[in-house]
């Protein structure tokens, strides 16, 4: 089985290492993956601050891109709701015949990391190790746009040594919202301090996502605070094993 | 005598602040923040026990979804049906295109009567077009009837919700209000004696003024009926006793039929207040010889809606039933209240409602005011997309902007353009994360991590620190992994 | 009217304008009316019996007072009712069953009473169009057995006379019982209450604060009393003395 991965702008400059912690779970799963060096976005950030003129072309882009892969994965549930919400409309203004047809020939096969691993290739315990107690955070594109639903539980249930510490109020939003970040910074932090008393609450030594936006932002205030929690990225617990613990870099 | 409205510049669109400053004060007073945190805590506990009990709560969300659709894609006709039926049956039905002619309409009508003195049913309506101060103005003395207008009234307080229009205050901030203004020194915070208070206050009011004046829930074109939801009775007062009625209602508010009600009442209890039923439903039809007011009126509100139908996907704004579970829901508001958002609407539908009824000239920061977690939509009993609206008002936003000359100082606008000629081709991309990457190792500590940056970047570092950029980014792992291996293979 | 004819016309004009996807006609329109989903569920569950158990519980819920009755035994109920209430004053629409009332209390009769009179009441008795069991509504209709909406609204203690054949579970299913809309509806679910200040639940601010139902298991579709949905679309003004 081959898998394109679609890195995402924000994953490729700020966490490669979810990246090679997705390249070396897929490859022990027996998946050959491939990469395009010429991706860059998907245009999320564009299309939500307003700039929708702006989304058009990198939406084209990725369309194009990708129109030949077998499979698509990308290890960011928000990217993956943007090209699932947005696209369409951004594509029906285009009014391009062609590329709507590329596009629609396409989403079938492109996967959110988590969706890429129970529904494509039909696994819950890829065999790995994390030895340690975990808070599970659910971003809300994962829940409400893309439906995972129990998918990042049962993914976890099967990772050996790891305890999942329930959290509560697991829907509420963190506060990130990208540019929603800087723009209502007050408001968002105001939004982070509540969930971080939850995340806290947890007791747990980490704080895993399958977004590393929300990461970011939470991981950011852990470190600002000294509040002994870490953060890191699902693919990395995933991808841990005996031999070859999850790089942590926090 | 002026028409024109005293505003409330708090909640004036027109002049209120912009929500990311408006939110400052808010976000300081931990009093405000855990009354509102506790109201909506409330109803939505009770509100989730309710809908997992209701195994067609789906269903009855894409049926009131579908209605009012269908009302709103053929308005013109049921608003038709129901000012002939409403006449039909005693009703005297008044168009006002604007909120200024909604307001001389009304004054006219109590000028008539010889009003001096009204009585209330909350009605948001009434506080968009700025009633009250117009009224007082004039010499008239407007008695809000529902507990929390009242203590909003007395208290010279801004409503912050629709539906718990005084979720910010809280028991002892009540009794002050009341001791002071109805000369009660004995009062207690309990809140049974405070209602009490209260029932007692009003009773006076509502036996002895002739003249009332509401908003609606529901307008019936069928029949030319019209229906107020409430839990306390004072609707039920207002609309029985007085000689006058006056009810004021956005265009927007129709159904086409009495039995669309069974969808709609089933819905809005669960959602505003978290219960099966709220305790008072009226409906009546124009005037009913020897039962209540034997003089009614209807004004029919535009005031921006008309241009609202006409927007594609904007139209669904106007499905709200106007049962705030949004807010209730919505973790922006749970943290801000009401008041941030300068307008008679807050939370998510204020947030998409008011810039369109100001014709997008005005709340142009509030489209902004979401972290686009979608939750709103989640539980809106008519399926209004509200984060689908909020992002399409945000490029309606920015193309105004795209116009403006000051825009080349906005560094937001300046970094989104750039990131994007960046973004289009693959080795703009990797340069410009080169220059990212040198350019913040000035700000990047010895323990790898970014604590203050200049501008912008400083409104994320208030809070957060951030990880300093790796030196090999994964494209360039990935780059080296592959000519390693080729190597290897040679 | 006529002052907001311009106005109306305006509003009218942009409205047309702005849908254009509107039916051509009312045939149209109303070919797209019966079209739209209605998945939700019109009956209910419940057995009859069921049905009539969970109206009892669900008016219980709010803080009404339930008693149940068979047919013959309804006037003494009710005067057993009166008597425990404390009170001694009540009016009563002038459509309620002779066998109801008097039974030496202050009975008046709301032969165009004036509000004076209302206020000055202690209680009210009246009958019922329907129950909604699944909310523990009580709707009225108004008509001659149920009064004026004063009548319910003012006094501060409501004993209302609810017969089983009356009840339904679902609210769709009260709707299907409409022959046709009727012009004036109370629905009815528990005493007033307001949760304004801290979210606090305080029953009683305006409208009766007690409410009492008797529940009169009453078989047959043969009514001793005729139930309230069959009146018409405008009810009898209540000057004039019927017993229905």
């Amino acid at each position: 089985m081959h898998t394109s991965l679609f890195i995402t702008c924000y994953n490729d400059t700020l966490y490669p290492e979810t990246g090679r912690a997705v390249v070396c779970l897929l490859e022990r799963l027996g998946v050959e993956v491939q990469f395009q060096p010429k991706q860059t976005c998907c245009g999320q950030m564009h299309a939500n601050t307003g700039f929708r003129g702006e989304a058009f072309s990198q939406a084209k882009r990725f369309v194009r891109l990708y129109q030949d892969a077998d499979t698509v994965v990308i290890p960011s549930s928000s990217c993956v709701a943007m090209m699932r919400d947005q696209y369409p409309g951004l594509i029906e203004e285009l009014g391009n015949d062609e590329l709507r047809k590329q596009y629609e020939a396409l989403m079938p096969r492109v996967f959110e990391l988590s969706e890429f691993l129970i529904d494509k290739l039909g696994v819950e315990d890829v065999g790995a190790y994390f030895p340690h107690r975990v808070a599970y955070h659910a971003s809300c594109h994962g829940v409400r746009a893309l439906h995972l639903g129990e998918r990042p539980y049962r993914l976890l249930a099967k990772v050996r040594g790891l305890e999942v510490a329930p959290l509560a109020n697991v829907d509420r939003c963190c506060g990130f919202g990208g540019t929603f970040s800087v723009k209502n910074a007050e408001v968002s932090s105001a939004m982070l301090a509540v969930k971080l008393q939850d995340v806290i609450a947890t007791g747990a030594e980490y704080c895993t996502a399958l977004d590393n936006s929300c990461l970011m932002h939470l991981g950011g205030a852990m470190h600002r605070q000294y509040a002994g929690m870490k953060t890191i990225h699902l693919a990395q617990i995933l991808a841990s094993t005996e031999e070859a613990p999850a790089e942590v870099t926090l | 005598m002026s028409l024109s409205a005293a505003s409330h510049a708090e909640l004036d669109p027109r002049l209120a602040a912009p929500f990311p400053k408006a939110v400052l004060p808010v976000l300081r007073n931990p009093q405000l923040r855990k009354n509102v945190a506790h109201a909506i805590d409330v109803i939505q506990a009770k509100r989730g026990k309710l809908v997992a009990e209701k195994r067609d709560w789906q269903e009855l969300r894409t049926a009131a979804s579908a209605i009012r659709a269908h009302a709103l894609e053929n308005l013109g006709a049921y608003l038709e049906q129901f000012e002939e039926r409403c006449t039909a049956a005693g009703g005297t039905v008044h168009w006002a295109a604007d909120a200024e002619e909604a307001r001389k309409i009304i004054l006219d009508l109590l000028r008539q009567q010889q009003a001096t003195e009204v009585i209330k049913i909350k009605t948001m309506t009434s506080a968009e077009i700025q009633l009250n101060p117009c009224l007082q103005a004039a010499g008239v003395d407007v008695f809000e009837t529902d507990l929390a207008e009242i203590i909003l009234q007395l208290g010279d307080l801004e409503p912050s919700h629709i539906v718990v229009p005084a979720l910010h205050v809280n028991r002892s901030q009540v009794r002050e209000i009341f001791a002071r203004r109805m000369g009660l020194k004995n009062l207690s915070d309990d809140p049974k004696e405070l209602t009490n208070a209260a029932r007692a206050f009003l009773r006076q009011k509502f036996l002895s003024i002739p003249t009332a004046i509401s908003g609606a829930n529901f307008l019936i074109a069928e029949t030319g009926s019209v229906a107020v939801v409430e839990s306390e009775g004072n609707g039920r007062m207002c609309l029985t006793l007085p000689r006058t009625m006056i009810t004021l209602a956005g265009i927007e508010k129709v159904l086409p039929r009495f039995q669309d009600m069974e969808v709609m009442l089933q819905l809005l209890a669960r959602s505003a207040t978290g219960e099966r039923m709220n305790p008072y439903t009226s409906l009546w039809t124009g005037v009913t010889e020897g039962d209540g007011p034997q003089s009614f009126h209807v004004v029919l509100l535009d005031n921006g809606r008309s241009s609202i139908l006409g927007k594609e996907k904007q139209r669904q704004t106007l499905k709200c039933i106007r049962c705030a579970a949004c807010m209730n829901t919505c973790p922006v508001y749970r943290q801000t209240g009401g008041h941030a958002y300068g307008s008679v609407y807050p939370g998510p539908i204020g947030a998409i409602l008011t810039p369109q009824l100001m014709q997008m000239k005005h709340a142009q920061s509030l489209p902004f005011a979401s972290s686009l977690c979608g939750a709103c939509y989640e539980v809106c009993p008519v399926k209004i997309n509200i984060p689908e609206v909020l992002l399409e008002l945000r490029s309606q936003v920015v193309d105004q902007e795209r116009k403006q000359a000051g825009r080349i100082f906005d560094p937001m606008y300046l970094g989104l353009r750039i990131a994007n000629l960046i973004f289009a081709g693959a080795w703009r991309f990797h340069a410009a994360q080169w220059f990212g990457r040198m350019g913040l190792k000035l700000w990047t500590r010895k323990d790898g991590w970014i604590h203050s940056l200049p501008g912008v970047g400083g409104k994320w570092t208030q809070t957060r620190d951030l990880r300093g950029l790796p030196d090999q980014t994964f494209h360039q792992w990935w780059a080296k992994r592959a000519a390693q291996s080729r190597q290897e293979g040679k | 009217m006529s002052a907001t004819a311009p106005s109306r016309q305006l509003i009218l004009d942009r409205i047309s304008a702005a849908t254009q996807d509107a039916a051509k006609d009312a045939a149209g329109r109303a070919a797209a009316y019966a079209a739209l989903p209605r998945g939700y569920a019109r009956r209910g569950l419940l057995n009859k019996e069921e049905r009539v158990e969970l109206m009892i519980e669900r008016l219980r819920e709010y803080d009404a007072e339930v008693v149940e009755s068979l047919p013959t035994e309804l006037p003494a109920a009710i005067e057993a009712r009166l008597a425990t209430s404390g009170r001694r004053k009540f009016v009563v629409p002038t459509g309620v069953p002779a066998e109801w009332g008097a039974f030496g209390f202050d009975w008046k009769l709301d032969h165009g009473l004036i509000t004076a009179e209302v206020e000055q009441a202690e209680g009210v008795v009246t009958a019922a169009t329907c129950g909604i069991a699944d909310s523990g509504t009580i709707v009225l209709h108004h008509t001659a057995a149920e009064g004026r909406r004063i009548l319910t609204l003012l006094p501060d203690w409501h004993l209302c006379i609810l017969l089983a054949s009356q009840v339904v579970e679902t609210l769709p299913e009260y709707f299907d019982r409409c022959k046709q809309p009727p012009a004036l509806v109370t629905w009815i679910s528990g005493p007033s209450a307001t949760a304004d200040i801290e979210m606090t639940r305080i029953k009683g601010v305006h409208g009766p604060r007690f409410l009492h139902v008797i529940l009169v298991r009453d078989e047959s579709s043969a009514e001793t009393y005729r139930s309230a949905a069959h009146t018409e679309l405008r009810p009898e003004k209540s000057g004039s003395a019927r017993i229905r």
